[in-house]
């Protein structure tokens, strides 16, 4: 006579748990809040092996002297399954303001900037690139005084004039812990158009200044949503 | 408790008032932490966001690791036979060591991986210093580490230097370490399971398949528990300390070499994107960024959880001094050569 055990049945569901975030994470595109393009399999991966892992625990569930699920195993399980739980009650949220103070600017050496710059589209990972090697830098100086537009979030630092600010992207290699900082500084915005922590599009002309890169601000700045992708990989 | 007794002999497995009051306990903080995180709009709380960004980020990247990490694992216990392990269990320490280190080499996932085998080639009769030289090489040696480096450093000077260093320091680390366990705790170091999950996971008259499942999910389990409490520690670090507090000692000798290896301890960074973060530290020289990129996969705040779980006490304590100890002991020599 076999009966369910409820410590595996237990376990079963906690793994099933972590299965379902995965999946979660890939039905809502949100896997780029946590991750970057390069370890995004990581969590189809995670949604494969968890559920696999669940089917075949609770199949084996039914055992013929089960034992009762303890106070100690039912806090640790709670403990595996409280991260789950707050992952998926979370809304939408990305690093902002606060984290640009504790996190060091981005450096790459090794993105064959200047060849980017020199040609394309000027984005973030090529002026944070520019902004640490020689070569990228006169690169970027060749192209100064071009339009370009560069989508970021609003950060204000103190000694900022009432028409300045800073636009941020933070770039990742692996995952959120790993973020570093790209910045620009926005001049000749209208006064009072942005507030911190605000994504913006911002159309300017671009002239480097040794390591900052200064953007003359076309017009006010544009609000715009979140982007799927918020973090950038170079 | 005489009602207690003729309950169970009913219904086998059944629970008792004191286990179902935890689960009502348990359920009543996942409500709660649900409601929170939903409702008490932490988006607006910077640091509060700071923390759930980078506590989820460290646990959607690691625990596929650990559950591929564990998969292998189960499948080294249920299909593996014992004597494999006891051939290799006969060489000589001297032997034993550099063929772990090197099987490390073809085992391409980061350090949370490395620990669930780890621990089973202990438990499958592996000399402990073996497996710890496995344990800690696997996350610097494998290919895909290489790679990241390479790709982290290329087009500068000292190329060369970090790529082949790192992979030569994490070698020789590795092994130095191993060597070390080996001989501060030669008997049992591997921490016996609670009584609890892991206990009865497992009948050895199940077909393979289910007992492969249950040492899956009993590892998965017993891990994540240290992982999230070291994803914790660790986000709490990123959040509340400035990483700019140690650029005052970039161009101090050994103090430099000492605080990046303090920063890799704190940050707990993937071994497969560290090598980008210690290049944006442009104020520290190959050498302290080597100290960064060998130590912390081989301990860090994450690591450090999962190993005070998975091995007995003081274990944390000896691979904490020794990898520190040898990290900065060759790592001088580096700084020496080429600053």
């Amino acid at each position: 006579m076999r009966h369910w055990s409820h410590p595996r049945v237990a376990a079963g569901l906690v793994i099933g748990a972590w299965a379902g975030l995965f999946w979660f994470l890939l039905a809502t595109d949100r896997t780029m809040l946590y991750l970057s393009t390069r370890t995004a399999w990581l969590v189809p991966l995670g949604a494969i092996i968890a559920t696999a892992a669940a089917i075949g625990r609770l199949a084996s569930a039914r055992v013929p002297d089960p034992q009762p699920l303890g106070s100690r195993e039912t806090w640790s399980l709670g403990v595996v399954v409280l991260p789950v739980v707050i992952l998926l009650a979370l809304p939408p949220v990305t690093l902002g303001a606060y984290a640009v103070g504790r996190r060091s600017s981005f450096s790459a050496t090794t993105l064959g900037a200047s060849a980017r710059i020199v040609s394309g589209p000027i984005d973030f990972v090529d002026i944070a690139a520019s902004q640490t090697t020689e070569q990228g830098q006169a690169a970027l100086r060749a192209r100064a005084g071009e339009v370009v537009m560069l989508e970021g979030f609003v950060t204000i630092e103190a000694g900022d004039g009432p028409d300045e600010f800073r636009l941020t992207r933070f770039i990742i290699t692996c995952c959120v812990a790993d973020a570093t900082i790209a910045q620009v500084r926005v001049v000749g915005a209208p006064p009072g158009s942005v507030t911190g922590d605000e994504w913006v599009s911002v159309t300017g002309r671009m002239y480097p200044l040794g390591n900052d890169v200064l953007i003359a601000a076309n017009g006010a700045p544009q609000e715009i949503p979140v982007p799927d992708n918020p973090y950038l990989t170079p | 408790m005489a009602v207690d007794v003729d309950r169970r002999a009913v219904t086998p497995g059944a629970p008792t008032a004191g286990h179902t009051r935890s689960w009502i306990y348990v359920l009543g903080m996942l409500v709660s932490a649900a409601m929170l995180a939903r409702f008490a709009d932490p988006i607006r709380i910077g640091w509060l966001r700071n923390l759930l960004v980078v506590f989820g980020s460290l646990l959607v990247e690691s625990m596929p690791f650990i559950m591929l990490g564990a998969a292998v694992s189960a499948a080294i216990e249920v299909f593996v036979p014992t004597s494999a392990f006891a051939k290799i269990g006969r060489l000589p320490p001297v032997l034993q060591m550099p063929a772990a280190a090197a099987a490390g080499i073809a085992f391409p996932v980061c350090e949370c991986g490395s620990v669930p085998v780890a621990r089973r080639l202990a438990a499958k009769g592996l000399a402990p210093s073996a497996a710890v030289t496995f344990m800690l090489a696997a996350p610097i040696v494998n290919p895909v580490v290489v790679a990241s480096t390479f790709v982290a450093y290329r087009g500068r000077s000292d190329l060369w230097v970090m790529v082949i260093g790192r992979f030569t320091l994490g070698f020789i680390v590795a092994m130095t370490v191993g060597w070390v366990v080996g001989r501060v705790r030669a008997g049992e170091f591997l921490r016996a399971r609670d009584a609890g999950i892991e206990a009865h996971e497992v009948r050895q008259d199940e077909p393979r398949w289910a007992r492969f499942f249950g040492h899956l999910t009993g590892d998965v389990i017993f891990m994540a528990r240290f992982l999230i409490l070291g994803a914790a520690i660790a986000a709490a670090v990123q959040t509340f300390v400035p990483q700019s507090i140690v650029d005052r000692v970039a161009h101090l000798p050994i103090l430099s070499l000492v605080a990046m290896m303090a920063l890799a301890f704190l940050m707990s960074l993937c071994s497969e994107s560290d090598a980008f973060v210690a290049a944006s530290f442009v104020s520290f020289g190959p050498a302290a960024q080597l100290a960064f990129l060998v130590s912390g996969p081989m301990v860090d705040t994450k690591l450090s959880a999962l190993y005070a779980g998975t091995y007995e006490r003081g274990f944390l304590r000896v691979v904490i001094i020794a990898v520190g100890a040898t990290t900065l002991v060759a790592t001088m020599w580096v700084q020496v050569v080429f600053g």
